[in-house]
């Protein structure tokens, strides 16, 4: 019991990262959780780092959408589409 | 061959844009960007009479511009090596020999919650997303960008979920690096 405990308490930050980063991609098994908790519970620092990956996973949610203006200024070129736009007349 | 519930006469005008630039987020590359739109217009008008008017013409439209994409991906997954198992221990955040960041992570001072109204951020995350290697972009923009599951790309990419696991670390610790110098310095 007291040596789990001192696993848990001994954790570093290294070792803490890839599994703030891996809680977004799956379940992390019932050790892993309660370690990256406790960790988390007592450290500022992976407390940012936790919300900054989450910063992060929402907003590339938002560049990716279909009418995402992010990109706003990235336009086809006229030449492409006049080139489709022909295309289509001539085969539809 | 035509069928009365779509207007490809009127594609161009108005989806070529917003299709080219939801490719250019994934591909990065503008010509091959500007192919993809080209073959989905192509292969939509080519079979205008699956379209039974359940959906949009538009997402109808995106759904066959996203088939084109995983098309391109598949076709050129061989052309980039994704090997995880080397310089496991590598990324930009380094850390002091028991276990500490050397360098403290900035506080951005922003809720997730709320950020996903933030405009410029997304654009300072589209750029530095062209920064990353071509393994990362790819895993991270099916991954966290269109939601695919972790099996699927295992399954496409031939890679252990260990090894998607580290490729997503590495991919979001490159970014968090890239948003921290380009936006939150600066701020």
């Amino acid at each position: 019991m007291f040596s789990g405990m001192m696993k848990i308490l001994k954790m570093s930050c290294e070792d803490v990262y890839p599994l703030i980063s891996e809680s977004q991609d799956h379940t992390l098994p019932f050790s892993s959780r309660m370690r990256l908790k406790i960790h988390i519970t007592i450290c500022g620092l992976c407390q940012i780092y936790k919300k900054q990956l989450a910063v992060i996973c929402r907003v590339a949610k938002v560049i990716g959408k279909e009418d995402a203006k992010i990109l706003a200024e990235s336009n086809m070129k006229p030449e492409a589409k006049e080139k489709i736009q022909q295309w289509i007349e001539k085969k539809r | 061959m035509s069928n009365e519930l779509l207007e490809p006469q009127k594609w161009v005008e108005r989806y070529a844009d917003m299709m080219y630039r939801y490719s250019l987020v994934r591909v990065r590359d503008s010509e091959a960007a500007e192919e993809l739109v080209q073959s989905a217009f192509f292969a939509a008008l080519k079979s205008q009479n699956s379209f039974a008017g359940k959906s949009t013409e538009k997402t109808w439209l995106f759904g066959i511009l996203k088939h084109k994409i995983m098309d391109f991906f598949r076709s050129s997954k061989n052309t980039i090596s994704i090997d995880p198992t080397s310089d496991k221990k590598s990324g930009l955040i380094k850390f002091d020999s028991s276990g500490h960041m050397i360098q403290k992570p900035g506080d951005w001072k922003l809720d997730p919650e709320k950020t996903t109204e933030n405009n410029e951020l997304a654009q300072v995350l589209a750029q530095c997303l062209k920064g990353l290697p071509e393994k990362y972009h790819r895993i991270f923009v099916l991954k966290e960008i269109d939601g695919i599951s972790s099996e699927e790309i295992c399954n496409e990419f031939d890679i252990k979920p260990t090894n998607l696991w580290v490729i997503l670390h590495r991919a979001r610790n490159q970014l968090k690096q890239c948003l921290e110098s380009k936006w939150f310095q600066t701020k």
